[in-house]
């Protein structure tokens, strides 16, 4: 993408102009980081005292997926996996134009950190992260997936 | 909702039993086998255990596929055999009958979850490639 940067220290109100042939999620994330709207999360290591610990701000980039286990949300990163103080369906809401998407009752994956989609002896579908962990795709969300990535690709 | 699943599987009976009809109907062309009315009576009730236990998938979605399956089919086989018994009522059924209409029920199901399965791996390996692509698009675009 074309970038045009002009320093005028008359200008009295800053503006960014945009100009796109389709509305990629490229374009939407410019457009939120504009508004201040950028989604990021505030995770908290998951084994520390939530009381003790610091919020960490999570860019969505480095979440591998979102697991939801006893009522509680996590989010696994390269660096560790951290408590996020949301519900899984705002989060799927929030980080749906930054490639998550749900694959079953109690996990959102980030597309663009899947390694190999892998079926099992058991038939079940696999997804694989670099962390070596994996989230099974369930069959009940097999078609919302499907569709997902079709839309990615093609606003791509 | 009852009257969507009786459609489902309404659909599901005409379609296998006309698959089995026809596959039937070419078998006995080129083989020379002779069948009676009995015969597709018995056919159209195993079709229908079919459609109606394969219309339980929905309720297996957080099972394996490979369980799902092999419940499917001992539960199918189970209903099958009260058919037969009570079939066999009517009109004895020897061993090799039992055994007949057993690898006439068992075979195309088995060659069908084969069928599934290789639809399962053709299906990753393509959503594997579109993964690819998106994440070498996306790579393009942020460098």
């Amino acid at each position: 993408m074309k970038l045009n940067l002009f320093e005028d220290k008359q200008i009295k109100e800053e503006h960014v102009d945009v100009y796109y042939a389709n509305m990629r999620p490229m374009i939407r994330q410019l457009i939120d980081v504009v508004n201040s709207e950028r989604p990021s999360l505030i995770g908290r290591p998951a084994d520390e005292d939530l009381d003790d610990g610091e919020g960490i701000v999570l860019d969505p980039k480095e979440i591998y997926y979102l697991d939801y286990v006893e009522r509680k949300l996590f989010a696994y990163t390269e660096e560790g996996v951290y408590r996020i103080m949301k519900t899984l369906a705002e989060c799927e809401e929030l980080l749906w134009n930054y490639g998550f998407v749900r694959v079953s009752k109690s996990d959102v994956v980030n597309v663009f950190k899947i390694r190999q989609l892998k079926p099992d002896f058991n038939m079940k579908v696999y997804a694989y992260f670099d962390n070596g962990e994996r989230i099974c795709v369930n069959r009940s969300y097999k078609k919302e997936f499907d569709e997902y990535l079709q839309r990615i690709r093609r606003m791509q | 909702m009852m009257k969507n699943y009786v459609k489902k599987v309404a659909l599901g009976l005409c379609i296998s039993y006309t698959a089995v009809s026809v596959t039937g109907a070419i078998t006995n062309v080129f083989a020379g086998w002779e069948t009676n009315n009995a015969n597709v009576l018995i056919m159209f009730g195993f079709c229908l255990i079919a459609s109606i236990v394969l219309s339980f998938y929905e309720m297996f979605t957080n099972v394996s596929p490979l369980a799902m399956m092999v419940f499917q089919y001992l539960l199918a086989c189970g209903l099958c055999a009260v058919l037969l018994l009570c079939v066999s009522m009517i009109e004895p059924i020897s061993a090799r009958g039992w055994f007949e209409y057993y690898r006439s029920f068992s075979i195309p199901y088995v060659i069908l979850a084969g069928i599934y399965y290789y639809s399962i791996y053709l299906d990753t390996k393509k959503k594997n490639a579109m993964i690819k692509e998106i994440q070498q698009a996306n790579d393009e675009v942020q460098s």
